[in-house]
């Protein structure tokens, strides 16, 4: 089995158990930086598209490293902090490419405002209305708590991405604590060894 | 066993970088401690067999241990450079008297002295006494010093041991006169009352006074055979100096020696420290994990639970690795939009 099978099946396993929890949006953090939430943010979006055959918005929410954006060349162009601050129409902040069905919703201009609890439940609730699937790519917790809790407090899942034999287990469970979200957080444990891999699936078939 | 490799593994640098500086610093010091150690000693040729040569083993004291005059010598040297009175003379007769008066902890510093002494036998009469130091000049100081305390110190015990011999040999003496003048004055008495002819019994009773006197002035020129040989012998011993040779005078060394051991000592004990920090780092680091190593330590953050395992891919997987798949995914997302790719989120 090549890398790119086992990231495919892995990030449409993931897919499968958001779709499961009956989760419209989801937003990726984690507790340190460097543990691959973009990566995570972005397999999932794009396995979620395919899962539930409709369009996916995949919102850079990372104040701190929009790598997203970066990738995409679009770390200059307005977005998402741009809609917040009311300076732009949602519509023509997100970008489309043709023959995928990923919208994507840069940073924009991050010096103009900041996440309001008020502008993100409106920005979720409403303005997304539209899109099936939210998928959110946030801050580490530690690092950008300001930037991750209203997110918390207003996407339906929270996923906290984990490097296994990396992320220290403290740093961790204090991450944990400071995130008031609504449901639990799940745990996506991330550059896992190959006996890891299967585990999540027997322990979800083990609880039905 | 795997755990302890695991470990090994994701603390690799931080072992890497203990073992660089724990071998390092001991290698660096081994190697400084070679350089700048100098050992000076002198041979010395040891020419008469004691008359206690025969001594007894402490645990069995019926079994003789044959004990070779080097190993005599050698034997008294090291239990005198033990002694801190001894060492303390040494060192007075040298240039290193001043540190000693300097000295915060005078035990420690004769103690330090004391240890860099090195006394061996080679063969049944040769024996070599060497010091060991970081300054060339010390050595051969200290040696000849230590020659002359324990010259001093031998002659003072051989006139001590002469004067108590010749103390015991006059109240020997004193009594064999006493004796050998009864003696004569029981013969004398006895010629004095018999007048010749002698009969035959009285000629008996005359030979066994005669003998009695004969026995008494034996031992009389027998204890002052001994007197003198007590009074004489030191001396003759001392100004003679065959007991005692010195056949190789310790010289001021131009190049390190001696430093091989010492330095083999620290490298060791370097090596033993590096391989006990990392042995305890591992097993810390293993029983004491402080990193999710798995679904196990995720489950234990409950009630949050996992869902999902993204596996590690590796470049040994194909061409394929993180990054690639990062771009690969980005392709497909954006498309053609992607134009660089900075830090990984």
């Amino acid at each position: 089995m090549s890398g790119d099978d086992s990231m495919t099946r892995a990030f449409d396993g993931l897919a499968s158990r958001i779709d499961a929890l009956g989760a419209r949006s989801v937003g990726f953090t984690s507790a340190l930086l460097g543990e691959g939430v973009s990566t995570v943010a972005l397999g999932t979006a794009l396995s979620l598209a395919e899962l539930r055959g409709d369009e996916v918005l995949l919102v850079d929410g990372n104040w701190l490293q929009p790598s997203l954006s970066e990738d995409a060349g679009l770390d200059a162009a307005p977005g998402l902090a741009d809609r917040l601050a009311r300076a732009t129409e949602l519509d023509a902040a997100i970008r489309r490419t043709p023959g995928s069905r990923i919208a994507f919703l840069p940073i924009g201009d991050r010096t103009s405002t900041r996440p309001a609890l008020r502008a993100l439940g409106s920005f979720v609730a409403s303005e997304t209305g539209s899109f099936e699937t939210v998928v959110v790519d946030l801050p580490p917790i530690l690092a950008g708590e300001p930037f991750v809790l209203p997110w918390a407090a207003v996407l339906d899942q929270i996923c906290v991405v984990l490097r296994e034999e990396a992320t220290p287990l403290p740093v961790l469970r204090q991450a944990l604590g400071r995130l008031h979200a609504v449901n639990a957080p799940c745990i996506v444990l991330n550059r896992a060894k190959p006996s890891s891999v299967d585990v999540p699936a027997k322990l979800l078939a083990a609880r039905t | 066993m795997r755990p302890y490799l695991a470990t090994l593994r994701r603390y690799g640098w931080l072992i890497a970088a203990i073992l660089a500086l724990v071998w390092g610093a001991g290698l660096a010091s081994a190697y400084v401690d070679y350089t700048t150690t100098f050992e000076s000693d002198a041979t010395i040729w040891v020419l008469r067999a004691s008359p206690e040569l025969l001594v007894t083993s402490p645990s069995d004291p019926s079994a003789p241990i044959l004990q070779t005059a080097a190993s005599q010598q050698a034997d008294l040297l090291d239990q005198l450079l033990q002694t801190q009175s001894f060492v303390r003379d040494v060192v007075q007769k040298t240039s290193l008297s001043a540190a000693l008066a300097a000295a915060q902890d005078e035990r420690r510093f004769l103690a330090s002295v004391g240890k860099s002494f090195q006394v061996d036998t080679h063969g049944t009469n040769l024996l070599t006494v060497a010091y060991i130091s970081h300054d060339p000049k010390i050595g051969p100081e200290m040696v000849n010093a230590a020659l002359a305390v324990r010259a001093d110190r031998v002659a003072q015990a051989s006139v001590t041991f002469s004067a108590a011999a010749s103390t015991l040999y006059q109240q020997q003496l004193a009594s064999a006169q006493t004796q050998a003048l009864d003696a004569q004055k029981k013969l004398d008495d006895f010629d004095a009352e018999h007048p010749a002819p002698l009969s035959d019994i009285q000629q008996h009773s005359r030979d066994q006074l005669r003998l009695t006197l004969d026995f008494a002035q034996i031992r009389l020129g027998d204890i002052r055979g001994r007197i003198d040989q007590a009074t004489l012998a030191p001396a003759v011993l001392a100004v003679s100096g065959m007991e005692f040779q010195v056949v190789d005078q310790p010289r001021v060394e131009a190049t390190p020696r001696g430093g091989t051991k010492p330095a083999a000592m620290t490298a060791a004990i370097a090596f033993a420290a590096g391989a006990a920090l990392v042995t305890l780092l591992v097993l810390l680091g293993t029983i004491l994990p402080s990193h999710a190593t798995g679904p196990a330590d995720v489950a234990r953050l409950a009630p949050m639970k996992l869902i999902a395992s993204v596996p590690r891919v590796s470049r040994a997987q194909g061409s394929v690795g993180s990054g690639d798949v990062r771009r690969s995914l980005g392709a497909i997302a954006f498309g053609g939009r992607r134009e660089k790719s900075g830090p990984r989120g």
